[in-house]
């Protein structure tokens, strides 16, 4: 599904965020990306979505080698993913439903199409009766929600999620955790960033641990 | 994952209209107020010289001394009418003479009290063969002091001059419809600027460079074509209004003129306003394009 081989990232400002990074995420798994602020969990994840490239070593997606790859053919590997951003992107002048059609329209979906997913995705996560409403009068965890419906609707492969939890109560953060398993229960490869290892240990996934820019297993070894 | 089209149906991405919207198609509309200028200017010239050249080339005047007799007129047009590739002559009468002049001298003038030489018109083939220097010769011969004008200097004085009127509305055509595009690109980029935040969130949802650049071409053309309209409204009611200058000009060629009755007018409006549209679309598409290359 995804594989990091020696992964490393430098910025242009010559400062190393990621050191020989790699791991692998199986198809229909569920995982934590774990590790303090400014370890790289960010960068990690937007090199897996091809957000930015790294610096050294090898992606590949859904058996792709990411290297090399045109703009056409990286757009069709970002179709089949959903991303949670940590500001969650959304459009605040268009409604909750809207947004959620977003991807849709991404791929060109029909009108019935839209119709028939959207409604559908925002009972899923609580918001069925705020589709019409701006994305920018929801409070913080309708926000939360709403992103990852957003991330969800084209029913994705891979669900990357950067710290979705990271601005709600306790509460809230297991109602989300239960989302997600559903969609991973429905075959999606999960991943979420973390600052919270705490949080994460809760679930019993399989999780990554990045400190110092270097990734380790749960068990403090580096993941081979 | 759902079943979706996969065809390539444009999608319906939310990019709205910035700021560049107010201001493009004005820019647009003066860039094709001056190219259509120029194409009615380049259409006048070639006219005017295309009516000249049928006009004058086949046409000459001989001066011939007032003083002369009439004997050698008829001489004098003898020679001329036996002269290879001279179609006619035609001593022109006292009253069309004292027409001719009347501009110049006022109808109050008693010609018959004036040394006007007197004139005969001349008409050769065009490509006749027609020496003029052993014709000069020989006039000169029969009536000393006659004199062959024909407009041929004048006309290849013109035919330099509207060379260079030529490249000069050329280059000033050439000039405008690369600012069209320049415009049109220019807004482009602030169109991008402007909506970055979620074009990078379409890029990163999947979307294709194409999907991107298409809805913002398509607004280029809009407002290409509006601006177009306006450009061409403009050059149509400046054409109007210069209607009839050509006519105030004194020249001896006849004044060309282009009307709204003429097709080839119509023809330049409809040109600019297509090219202006279509400039600004490839613009904006390439300009796109180009910009998303280094985005995410």
């Amino acid at each position: 599904m995804v594989e990091l081989e020696q992964i490393g990232k430098r910025f242009a400002d010559g400062a190393q965020i990621l050191s020989e990074v790699s791991l692998r995420l199986e198809p229909g798994g569920f995982y934590f990306l774990t590790g303090a602020s400014g370890t790289g969990k960010t960068t990690l994840l937007q090199i897996i979505c091809l957000a930015q490239p790294p610096s050294h070593g090898r992606l590949t997606l859904f058996g792709t080698d990411t290297a090399g790859l045109d703009r056409p053919a990286r757009a069709a590997l970002r179709r089949r993913m959903g991303i949670v951003f940590q500001d969650f992107r959304l459009i605040d002048e268009m409604s909750a439903g809207d947004n959620v059609a977003l991807p849709l329209r991404v791929t060109g979906a029909t009108p019935r199409q839209i119709r028939d997913n959207v409604p559908e995705l925002l009972a899923w996560v609580g918001l069925a009766e705020r589709g019409e409403a701006p994305a920018a009068t929801l409070s913080g965890g309708e926000r939360q929600r709403l992103a990852i419906a957003r991330a969800v609707v084209r029913r994705p492969e891979l669900l990357l999620a950067d710290e979705p939890a990271g601005n709600v109560d306790d509460d809230v953060a297991l109602g989300l955790m239960r989302v997600f398993e559903r969609i991973n229960q429905l075959g999606t490869t999960v991943l979420i960033a973390t600052h919270d290892l705490a949080f994460a240990r809760r679930f019993g996934h399989q999780h990554f641990h990045l400190d110092r820019r270097e990734l380790l297993d749960a068990g403090g070894a580096p993941v081979p | 994952m759902i079943a979706l089209r996969w065809g390539r149906q444009r999608r319906d991405l939310p990019l709205r209209q910035s700021a560049s919207a107010r201001w493009l198609p004005w820019v647009l509309a003066l860039m094709v107020y001056l190219a259509g200028l120029g194409g009615v200017g380049l259409t006048l010239l070639h006219d005017t010289l295309r009516a000249a050249r049928g006009s004058l080339a086949a046409s000459l005047t001989l001066l011939v001394p007032a003083e002369a007799s009439p004997a050698r007129l008829e001489t004098v047009l003898a020679v001329l009418r036996q002269t290879r590739g001279i179609v006619s002559a035609r001593l022109l009468p006292p009253a069309e003479v004292a027409r001719l002049l009347e501009p110049w001298l006022g109808s109050s003038v008693v010609l018959a009290e004036l040394p006007v030489p007197r004139l005969i018109d001349i008409r050769v083939e065009p490509d006749g063969g027609t020496d003029f220097a052993v014709l000069r010769q020989h006039l000169a011969s029969v009536v000393p002091g006659a004199h062959l004008e024909d407009y041929q200097p004048w006309l290849a004085g013109m035919r330099a001059a509207a060379r260079r009127v030529d490249g000069v509305l050329v280059a000033a055509i050439v000039v405008a419809l690369l600012l069209m595009a320049v415009s049109a690109g220019f807004a482009a980029r602030f169109d991008l600027v402007a909506q970055r935040s979620v074009i990078e969130l379409l890029l990163l949802l999947g979307a294709d460079d194409g999907d991107i650049a298409h809805p913002l071409a398509m607004r280029s053309l809009r407002l290409g074509l509006w601006g177009g309209a306006l450009g061409a409204a403009g050059v149509l009611l400046t054409t109007i209004a210069l209607g009839d200058a050509g006519s105030l000009i004194r020249s001896p060629a006849p004044p060309a003129a282009i009307g709204i009755a003429d097709w080839r007018l119509w023809a330049i409006l409809v040109g600019a306003v297509v090219a202006a549209g279509l400039i600004a679309m490839a613009s904006a598409r390439a300009t796109v394009l180009r910009r998303l290359a280094r985005m995410v």
